[in-house]
């Protein structure tokens, strides 16, 4: 359980986090999303006592973080961002350590909490190596391991797959749906499939305020203001143009290199884009066969979450409050 | 010192709304971690090496040539030159301590860590006064070689020898909170470094400059450096005074990196 209430952080005259004000129930995953220098960061490292906040009250675990920092921060686990570990380290030794500083002085428990987070994480081949010498795939499951060492309930993850190569990002994105089963989780991200896959919830940040705040499928939902389609069919590619922009409803087509999958069946690609509230498939499957003309690709898109990320924190349309922020926490 | 176990510590997640209540200023078994780690991370990496090399060659150097100039079985010459010399050394000991965690990040997972930032201090420094004790054993050398040199009938005098060992162990956990002080104001190791520098020269030139100040200010001076209180341990006098005025200032530093600690203006 995580909540924030008007919690603020100011560095100088920038507010980096602005009156942000929301409540994470147990067990929920939620991904933090929004450009650099949009207060996710700062948020995290005022959830986890790092910084003091200068106004507001933040509570984990029903502990106010500023009253109870020590008992906050054993109930949380975190990977800061960038995943700083101690080099020179041997793997099952950083655990070790990170284990002994969190108060796990019995030799015998701490060994059994390293082995079980060496399995949960994959680390089991590269248990003796040193950190210096692991991939960054390696790092960022010993930086989660780390950080699950001692079972927290909450767990805070800054941008937990930034710099990882596609595989690797999918092994993280893995391993934090295994994590999500028991535990209130909340990572930050700039990457939008990420929260699409792990995240229950989403909160859209930008210049330290909340600009969105719901699940992935009610945010795209909201905000959708057009229904694009996109087909590929054989056919001749002016006379197909005509046609589809005849169908009722439809407010602009558009020939696409993208949809044009037939390879070297002459197939061209096009997206017809319409309202919101118009359905426009079976009036193109109509047209398409009344003309002989084979559709070997039709669908329907929705607005993607980069859209809506997109609208939300850079868009003409996008909040007007977004002047001279710029800066993450120094 | 050390009162959470492990089994409170798991305990805790049943009782969510129980509040852990203050047990101790510091987390014994926390400070012993850490301390251990940098004891171990001095031996790791080349600094800790090429610093001490260099320190013993050059107290070695110092101190031969002033028994053989002088013709007598002493190691009075270790409280003259080896101040100055640990005022190099130590700074080059300290000047990662925190420097490097800042600079690397690593920082911020210790600073979220359920440590008072006594605990991360006190964990440094202690690391920090392992290599130092070492050091200061490593220097027994010279006075265990000389008293084979020295004349069977007068011999070395140990009671000496041992005050200006104690006086410099004293002087060098000094230095080091000066230098982890040091080391928490800046990212940068050569900037640490140059500031614990400065600092540890304050305090060995005060006492020098004593002597050509007159008036109060000679006495304060006097008071402030480290001179006047490093020659009555030399000569064998245990003083509670001086005993006292290396802990204090000692203390002071530790103090002033827990505040700095604290004001995460890092």
């Amino acid at each position: 359980m995580i909540r924030a209430r008007n919690l603020t952080k100011r560095f100088g005259d920038i507010t980096a986090v602005d009156r942000l004000t929301f409540e994470i129930p147990v067990g929920q995953v939620v991904g933090f999303l929004g450009p650099n220098g949009a207060g996710k960061t700062t948020t995290m490292r005022l959830l986890t006592a790092y910084l003091p906040a200068d106004e507001g009250e933040a509570v984990v675990m029903d502990l106010d973080v500023g009253e109870h920092p020590l008992a906050v921060r054993r109930r949380l686990g975190y990977l800061p961002e960038n995943n700083p570990l101690y080099e020179n380290l041997e793997v099952t030794d950083a655990l070790h350590l990170v284990g002994r500083l969190r108060g796990i002085s019995d030799p015998g428990t701490r060994t059994e909490r390293v082995k079980a987070v060496v399995k949960t994480c994959g680390l089991g081949s590269v248990a003796g190596r040193r950190t210096g010498e692991l991939s960054k795939g390696f790092r960022q499951r010993l930086g989660l391991a780390q950080a699950i060492i001692h079972d927290p309930d909450v767990l805070m993850l800054d941008e937990p797959t930034s710099g990882l190569d596609p595989n690797q990002v999918l092994e993280v994105r893995d391993l934090i749906r295994e994590l999500k089963k028991e535990k209130t989780l909340l990572l930050s991200t700039h990457i939008l499939s990420e929260v699409q896959a792990v995240c229950d919830r989403v909160i859209i940040l930008n210049a330290g305020l909340i600009v969105a705040d719901g699940t992935p499928s009610e945010l795209s939902g909201s905000l959708q203001n057009k229904n694009r389609l996109r087909l590929s069919l054989k056919g001749p590619s002016a006379e197909v143009r005509e046609a589809l922009g005849r169908i009722a409803g439809a407010s602009s087509v558009r020939v696409s290199e993208a949809c044009a999958f037939g390879g070297g069946t002459a197939a061209e690609g096009f997206v017809v884009e319409s309202d919101a509230s118009a359905d426009l498939r079976e009036e193109v499957f109509r047209l398409a066969s009344s003309k002989g003309w084979p559709i070997l690709h039709l669908s329907q898109e929705r607005l993607t979450l980069e859209e809506v990320f997109r609208k939300l924190t850079a868009g003409p349309e996008g909040p007007a409050r977004s002047e001279g922020r710029e800066k993450e926490s120094p | 010192m050390m009162t959470d176990s492990p089994e409170t510590e798991q305990q805790g997640q049943s009782a969510p709304t129980t509040t852990p209540t203050k047990l101790a200023l510091v987390q014994g078994q926390a400070v012993l971690a850490l301390a251990q780690r940098e004891l171990k991370g001095y031996f790791e990496s080349p600094t800790a090496y090429v610093a001490l090399i260099v320190f013993y060659l050059m107290a070695g150097y110092l101190y031969t040539a002033t028994v053989f100039l002088s013709n007598l079985a002493t190691v009075q010459a270790f409280s003259e030159t080896v101040p100055l010399l640990l005022a190099f050394l130590v700074p080059a000991l300290t000047m990662g301590l925190v420097s490097e965690e800042l600079k690397s990040g690593t920082f911020e997972t210790l600073a979220t860590l359920p440590l008072e930032d006594w605990d991360i201090t006190l964990g440094k420094f202690m690391g920090f006064a392992g290599v130092h004790l070492l050091t200061v054993a490593g220097l027994v050398f010279y006075p265990v070689l000389l008293s084979f040199l020295a004349n069977p009938t007068t011999g070395l005098d140990w009671g000496e020898t041992a005050g200006i060992l104690l006086g410099l162990t004293l002087l060098g956990l000094m230095y080091g909170a000066i230098g982890l002080f040091a080391s928490s104001l800046s990212r940068s190791q050569v900037v640490s470094f140059v500031i614990a520098f400065l600092l540890c020269f304050s305090f060995f030139i005060a006492g020098n400059l004593a002597r050509f100040t007159p008036g109060p200010a000679a006495t304060l001076l006097e008071f402030v450096g480290l001179d006047a209180h490093l020659d009555t341990l030399a000569k064998g006098v245990l003083d509670s005074r001086d005993i006292l005025y290396f802990a204090s200032v000692t203390f002071a530093f530790l103090y002033l990196t827990v505040r700095r600690l604290q004001s995460r203006r890092l």
